[in-house]
């Protein structure tokens, strides 16, 4: 095992669904705006309006601040993050997709160059050519998420890959479609929100009302579609995630879903009220004010996503504590918790004390101390003032007498469907049951 | 477990979807793209700031030019560095996910500082728009060039600390037997390494101001004197960094352990041969910058391509003395998915012709003028998209189809 990052309070799968979640507002909005954008550039032309290319150059160096700042700098935060708080785990859906990102890769970079000559040239190339460049972002962008989906729909329903380890059959799976189309739906809503933020601060009264109305038609109908696909994707869901959701295994998700539908609703009223019944109320702090909810509602739906895949981070493949879960035979793949059962979970790893003599009470928790972190620690907080499913918290509330409690509690861990197994032997076992136990009693 | 099996060990157990010398070479051509561009905006910014210092038009003119390129080539040196760090992360894990783990801290504050030298620079340009010789401001600029040479500093330490394996154990393990978590750790810095990546940016910088003054020869309203300024500074500054940064080159070589016998390796010898013509091509071509732009760009960059396989062979060397090599990661060829990317890259280059052209043609135009291009050329492109789109979803339907998930 790589060595273990740990972050106080939140631990470190808290710092990736953080910049995540972060990484969405901008790379959704950089998917979206530009078919937005193009519509208005097409108007402008047509209707011979070109007082509409003021929200055009506008609206484009926003995309160029924003998402080609933030947008691509959290997107490799994201790599970043996973790198520090799940090697493994990374590791893994590079190992299978890394032809799936290089191939994004070239579309970064024609939407980076189609960006920036659309922004530049403008008025400076004729306007069929300008137009063209724009298409030429907004499907760059949009095949960008088309591929990004396939990888993080892998890692929610690994489908036929996990018989044929093929790269086609892992990426195109039960939840492929109706999460392409979802997101697909949702970022017309996020482009709309936008769009409706810079259209509210051009100078001409009409063109401003006109432009407001029309971002909120598209924010509208972006609501509407994907309500209707996300529906189809909780549907597809396989039963092991509906298991966790619907029959209350892991209440939180419940308790996620409600805040993204709140979320949802509020910015549909928003919508509706401040950009098509009264476009005067749309503007900078409404606006920003409808960011931070849905910033709030797309942290929940990732979030539900992320839980309804435990106890995995790749599934079926790799559990979240990145231990290889089963056999993969077409790839030659075994799996490790009936190696580290039989061998000892310390055999394996490289980053331990040279001696530790399991007779000696303090090398056993220093062991104990060893697999805790590595086993939980990328779900658990450990310290005692943890925040995000304290482990000394959540053992206290078991009302252990002895390290043989807690012993018993490990044993039976793999019977929780959101859990993974204790992947040790009996000393591996004896050790860590140790160590949680002196978190108990600090 | 010692290092050797444990380098073995960590290696993805999925192994490699295709042959490992095929990332590899993707892996140096990338880095060497991602590098030139690095170099651009670090010597960019860097100019900017004396230009403005020198309170005079030119100087002016240039610094809100070199404000473009800082932030535009930010943006492309960020978009360009993921395919490098996408490929080292496939054939050498076990050293990328180790070194990063072990200074998660410093990782995850790269991107902080770099987030924030992006908007230093777009600052700095936003900010000198409309500025004259006397309102123009290099606050900005100056907090830029810190926050990049902090990034520097950063990733330097990411990179050597993976050629350091033999002391990984040691930084995290302590005597007593206690294990850190923190992802603090900061290690390796090598002065000569660093100067030998940073002072080419001068360099290459100064072989763009060459370009430029080629590329806007022709435009009437450029002035010509303000061109020959462009010109003679960027060969200048082109010749003499690049001069420099073969002393910091052979710094770097007294510095790389005597074994691994690096002065003798032909790519090193190769490398260093071509730094030495490029420098005395610049320096032949330093009162002809216009004519003699687009040779000395070739040069350049087949010297820094050159410098990165040689790189690429040292980083060899300090793996295989940990017993680690790339050649024998297990393979599992997967065909379908490397012809996705082949196919898509070659399509990449057919589409990116058309904002190469507009661009190219935008900016031989006068001021308010409009310039028309081919209409079959964004079509082309758009076209080019929707054909891949058509035959992609195509696919995915049939697998899905195939394996009963669709429905």
């Amino acid at each position: 095992m790589y060595p273990f990052w740990e972050v106080p309070f939140f631990t470190s799968g808290m710092v990736i669904a953080l910049i995540a979640t972060f990484h969405i507002l901008p790379c959704h909005l950089a998917t979206g705006a530009f078919w937005f954008i193009v519509y208005v550039e097409r108007k402008a032309y047509k209707e011979k309006r070109p007082e509409l290319l003021e929200f055009v150059k506008k609206y484009t160096l926003l995309i160029l601040i924003f998402c080609f700042v933030i947008g691509s700098l959290s997107g490799v935060g994201i790599w970043y993050a996973a790198t520090v708080a799940s090697p493994r785990g990374i590791s893994g859906l590079i190992h299978n997709y890394v032809w799936g990102w290089a191939t994004e890769w070239v579309f970064f970079i024609i939407e980076i160059a189609s960006i920036y000559v659309y922004y530049y040239t403008l008025g400076k190339i004729d306007p069929k050519s300008h137009l063209m460049m724009g298409w030429l972002y907004a499907w760059a962008a949009w095949i960008s998420m088309i591929i990004i989906t396939g990888i993080l729909a892998f890692m929610l329903t690994s489908g036929k890959w996990v018989e044929s380890g093929g790269f086609f059959d892992g990426f195109f799976n039960q939840t492929y479609w109706p999460q392409l189309l979802t997101r697909t739906a949702f970022m017309f809503c996020i482009a709309g929100v936008y769009a409706a933020i810079v259209a509210s601060t051009l100078t001409k009264k009409k063109v401003r009302k006109e432009l407001v109305r029309t971002a909120g038609l598209w924010g509208v109908l972006g609501m509407v579609a994907g309500v209707v696909f996300a529906y189809w994707y909780l549907h597809k869901l396989p039963a092991h995630a509906k298991e966790l959701w619907i029959d209350q295994s892991l209440p939180y998700l419940a308790h996620l879903l409600k805040i993204a539908i709140i979320a949802y609703a509020i910015v549909m009223a928003w919508f509706v009220i401040c950009c098509l019944v009264k476009p005067k109320l749309a503007g900078p702090i409404t606006g920003i004010v409808i960011l931070f909810v849905l910033f709030m509602g797309i942290g929940a739906g990732e979030g539900f996503r992320e839980g309804v895949r435990r106890p995995y981070i790749i599934d079926q493949y790799m559990y979240g504590n990145q231990i290889v879960a089963r056999d993969i035979p077409a790839k030659h793949i075994k799996a490790e918790v009936p190696i580290f059962e039989k061998d000892g979970f310390l055999t394996h790893l490289y980053f331990k004390p040279d001696k530790i003599d399991p007779k000696n009470s303090r090398d056993l928790l220093k062991a104990g101390e060893l697999i805790v972190h590595h086993q939980c620690g990328n779900c658990h907080a450990l310290d005692r003032f943890g925040k995000i499913r304290p482990l000394s918290k959540l053992l206290e509330n078991l009302a252990p007498e002895s390290p043989e409690d807690i012993e018993g509690f490990l044993e039976a861990l793999g019977d929780y469907p959101f859990m993974p197994p204790f992947a040790g032997n009996d000393l591996d076992k004896k050790a860590a049951s140790e160590y949680l136990f002196s978190i108990t009693r600090r | 477990m010692d290092l050797a099996t444990y380098l073995n060990v960590m290696r993805d157990p999925s192994g490699l979807p295709f042959y490992p010398i095929v990332f590899q070479f993707l892996l140096v051509l990338t880095f060497t793209l991602h590098i030139i561009m690095v170099n651009l905006v670090v010597g960019s910014t860097f100019l900017a700031i004396w230009e403005l210092w020198k309170k005079n038009e030119y100087g002016l003119r240039l610094a809100k030019a070199l404000g473009r390129v800082l932030t535009v080539g930010m943006s492309i040196a960020i978009v360009l560095g993921v395919a490098p760090l996408l490929f080292v992360q496939v054939i050498y894990d076990p050293f990328w996910y180790t070194a990063t783990t072990l200074s998660a801290f410093w990782a995850l504050l790269f991107l902080v500082v770099i987030t924030l030298a992006f908007y230093a620079g777009y600052g700095f340009y936003l900010g000198n728009r409309n500025a004259d010789v006397n309102s123009a401001k290099t606050g900005w600029a100056l907090v830029a060039a810190g926050l990049l040479l902090c990034t520097a500093l950063f990733i330097h330490m990411l990179s050597m600390e993976q050629l350091m394996p033999q002391h990984w154990k040691e930084w995290i393990v302590a005597a007593n037997g206690t294990v850190s978590y923190s992802g603090g750790e900061f290690h390796g810095l090598e002065l000569g390494r660093l100067l030998h990546i940073l002072i080419p940016s001068f360099a290459v910088t100064g072989v763009f101001l060459m370009l430029y003054a080629a590329y806007f020869d022709k435009r009437e309203d450029y002035d010509p004197k303000y061109l020959e300024y462009v010109g003679h500074k960027g060969a200048w500054m082109a010749f003499w960094a690049s001069a420099i940064a073969i002393g910091a080159g052979f710094w770097w070589l007294g510095l790389i352990p005597k074994e691994f016998h690096f002065a003798r390796n032909p790519l090193f010898l190769v490398g260093a041969a071509l730094g030495v013509v490029t420098t005395a091509y610049i320096g032949a071509s330093l009162y002809k910058p216009k004519e003699k732009a687009i040779n000395c760009a070739l040069f350049m960059f087949l010297t820094i391509f050159v410098m990165s396989c040689a790189r690429e062979a040292l980083r060899m060397k300090h793996m295989s003395q940990a017993g680690y090599s790339i050649y024998n990661y297990p393979v599992n060829a997967d065909w379908p998915s490397t012809i996705l990317f082949f196919a898509t890259f070659v399509m990449g280059l057919f589409v990116l012709y058309f904002p190469a052209v507009a661009a190219f043609q935008a900016g031989k135009v006068k001021a308010g003028e409009v310039a028309t291009l081919d209409p079959s050329l964004g079509k082309k492109a758009v076209g080019a998209m929707i054909g891949w789109f058509v035959i992609v979803a195509g696919l995915g339907i049939i697998v899905s189809l195939k394996n009963g998930v669709l429905f």
